[in-house]
């Protein structure tokens, strides 16, 4: 019988379990998160707002897809995390991967506000209205929703361990809805427009405006990372008080 | 720069939510830090006065 050493991503990934690691590994690389996502994001919305050329068709207006598009996916690429976070939680009972799970709802509902909110905006003067019942705003419409509700189960239950297991299930639950909005373009016939910007293959969007875009996408992600650990070390914060590294850690240095 | 309004409205949301979404997490941990303070000054033993109670 052998007695081989866990690898020491396995035991890395134990000792990040505990909460007071967590917390300082959360305190130490969250800022960095920020920063990075800053300094792209800085660089995204100079280029996106004062290098590119405006549209041959809806001129500047065009330019609030530099916002829409990478808030658009990272709402459905937060939902996809959250629910593979609260899979693992449910399966094998990891309280970090509860926190984390937890921890992108807000985020999550945060970036399809700002999908919902700038796509309305858009569709002002190049649609003529506010909002359409189409599939594809509606659908990002129930995302929303589902967003709020794993948000309000969480928080309605005391029991933090139960309420992250109920909340989990309903997020696990709402994947389903993630390809309905990817392809929703494709299955009914939409006000909203096709897929325009393909990861693989060729983009419908000249190359020249593609520079911005990518760098929102990636500062969207850092800022994501930033946000993720900041929210998980407040929620393991609220779970572990009381505890004694808690309260060393609120001294008050001299 | 036309549909100058939208462009702003829609940059302004933008950087209101990032905003909350930035300034929250960080206030729910000063709590949480302020409450753990709170709750180890009650813990802790009153410190002796010399004066006698009545």
């Amino acid at each position: 019988m052998s007695s081989a050493a866990p690898h020491p991503l396995v035991l890395w990934f134990h000792k990040l379990g505990s909460p007071p690691t967590f917390d300082r590994f959360a305190a130490r690389w969250a800022p960095w998160g920020y920063l990075i996502g800053l300094a792209l994001l800085g660089a995204g919305l100079w280029q996106a707002l004062f290098v590119v050329p405006a549209d041959y068709q809806q001129g500047d207006s065009f330019r609030i897809l530099y916002i829409h598009v990478p808030a658009a996916w990272m709402s459905l690429f937060v939902f996809g995390l959250m629910a593979f976070y609260a899979a693992i939680a449910l399966i094998w009972r990891i309280k970090l991967c509860e926190i984390l799970a937890m921890a992108c709802a807000p985020i999550g509902a945060a970036f399809t506000l700002i999908t919902l909110a700038t796509g309305s905006i858009w569709g002002k003067p190049m649609w003529g209205t506010w909002w359409d019942w189409d599939p594809r705003l509606t659908t990002e419409l129930i995302l929303l929703f589902l967003y709020l509700g794993v948000m309000g189960l969480y928080n309605a239950i005391d029991d933090r361990r139960a309420a992250a297991r109920a909340a989990g299930l309903l997020a696990i639950v709402g994947v389903v809805l993630l390809p309905i909005i990817r392809y929703s373009v494709v299955w009914w016939n939409s006000l909203h427009q096709g897929q325009t910007i393909r990861l693989f293959g060729e983009s419908s969007m000249d190359a020249s405006m593609m520079a911005p875009l990518w760098l929102m996408v990636l500062a969207t992600k850092f800022w994501f990372v930033g946000s993720l650990l900041t929210r998980a070390r407040a929620d393991n914060l609220r779970r572990e008080a009381g505890k004694d590294w808690v309260a060393r850690l609120a001294e008050p240095r001299a | 720069m036309n549909y100058l309004p939208y462009v702003i409205g829609a940059y302004a949301v933008f950087a209101a939510v990032l905003l909350w979404d930035f300034v929250v997490p960080r206030l729910q941990i000063r709590r949480q830090l302020r409450q753990a303070r709170q709750r180890a000054a009650r813990r802790a033993p009153a410190a002796p006065t010399g004066d006698l109670s009545r």
